[in-house]
């Protein structure tokens, strides 16, 4: 047998096994050798790689937000302990349904100031305090409760903060410009409407 | 079968994480989540060697089956239903992108060609060992088609007959590239190698 006779049924020698002629050509042959060692290497460190990596925690992040859009998380079944550990947790829970209240309340209110305040003067108007700045206060109170149940989560509740709050602001830059725009006040209230879902998760985590 | 594997500290069994979720329970959601990211990540980025869009495609992959739980039978694995999903999500988006699934035809060079390109001459071995992340670098460099079957078949394991209906080629077809793909490999490792040995 030749080498290129036995390179050519390589892949069924490396998947199976061999015959005795196949087997007495690797012997014989340093080069044909090192070619079945290497290739049989690659294969078995191959299956390391399998599971080897963990994505960051913004996957979940983003995963949970859709369920929750789609109503597939049931608001009612969340799971969670049903008995709180201490009394911190007890004071926090109004925090969910007042922020949400809270967040849609300034959602409205800017869809009517845009729509019924003149162009020119409402350009001028500045956004809303809770949301000119990248993170303002209530957020910052919401990031020191996810922070001390879920440490890791932190960066991602504040990296959401920073991008909603954005989208907020983009959004009623635009109602603005466009007061008789229903879609772009439309946006203003979707915009409102997942920072409170990033209130409702991040509550629902710091309550576990 | 979904297994009894216990979830969230031992609370919770795989079998009803899944029942748990179809009800809307978000710890349930969650749960599965933690138990198979690992496999269903490390698929899509070896896949497309590129991390955000690894990321884009589990999110993907994980929403495609939580949407679909409800019509989970348990007949087959749970995990086997996911991972098929996550296989199909990223073949999807590779044929999205015009990259290729298969292989294009590219004969495997003569052992003449091969041996001129190694580094050192045909009697270097790959002394021993591979190290991951040296695995994983040359894996990132294989072209796309290569990629997709040694991933499917080498890191995965996938049989070649379910690699020849996932990416619609012949079973003869997914050997000869997987053994394609395997010699690009050992040239990668022993370039990277040589190179590496140089700058030392």
């Amino acid at each position: 047998m030749t080498c290129k006779e036995f390179q050519e049924i390589l892949p069924e020698i490396i998947d199976g096994g061999q015959t005795i002629e196949q087997e007495s050509h690797w012997k014989s042959c340093g080069e044909c050798s090192n070619l079945v060692a290497d290739l049989t290497l690659i294969s078995e460190q191959a299956t390391r790689l399998r599971a080897a990596d963990v994505p960051s925690p913004r996957v979940w992040n983003a995963i949970e937000i859709a369920l929750r859009e789609e109503g597939l998380i049931n608001h009612g079944h969340s799971g969670l302990a049903v008995m709180p550990a201490h009394g911190r947790r007890w004071t926090m829970r109004w925090l969910v349904p007042a922020a949400a209240a809270l967040l849609l309340s300034f959602g409205v209110v800017d869809y009517y100031m845009a729509k019924h305040q003149p162009q020119t003067q409402v350009a001028e108007i500045s956004p809303t305090a809770n949301v000119s700045n990248p993170v303002d206060a209530e957020d910052s109170q919401l990031l020191e409760a996810v922070a001390l149940n879920a440490p890791s989560m932190r960066a991602t509740y504040e990296a959401n903060l920073r991008d909603v709050n954005s989208y907020i602001r983009d959004a009623e830059d635009s109602a603005r410009m466009n007061p008789s725009d229903e879609d772009a006040q439309h946006l203003v209230m979707e915009a409102y409407a997942q920072k409170n879902m990033i209130y409702e998760m991040a509550l629902d985590r710091s309550l576990r | 079968m979904a297994t009894a594997r216990k979830l969230q500290g031992g609370e919770l069994s795989e079998t009803e994480a899944i029942e748990r979720a179809r009800q809307g329970d978000a710890n349930a959601f969650e749960a599965l989540y933690d138990l198979h990211k690992r496999r269903v990540y490390s698929l899509c980025l070896r896949m497309t060697a590129n991390a955000a869009e690894a990321e884009d495609l589990t999110q993907e992959a994980f929403l495609q089956l939580f949407r679909k739980i409800g019509t989970f039978r348990g007949e087959s694995a749970f995990s086997t239903w996911l991972h098929r999903m996550a296989v199909n999500v990223v073949l999807m988006r590779l044929r999205k992108k015009n990259l290729p699934v298969v292989p294009l035809d590219d004969p495997l060079e003569t052992e003449e060609e091969s041996s001129r390109k190694e580094p050192g001459g045909p009697d270097q071995k790959l002394a021993g060992s591979v190290d991951r992340m040296e695995i994983q670098r040359a894996v990132d460099a294989l072209p796309p088609g290569y990629r997709t079957i040694f991933v499917l078949h080498d890191v995965e394991g996938y049989e070649h007959n379910e690699i020849a209906t996932l990416v619609g080629c012949s079973i003869g077809n997914s050997k000869s590239q997987l053994h394609k793909a395997r010699m690009k490999l050992r040239d990668l490792l022993k370039t990277s190698r040589a190179a590496k040995a140089q700058t030392q």
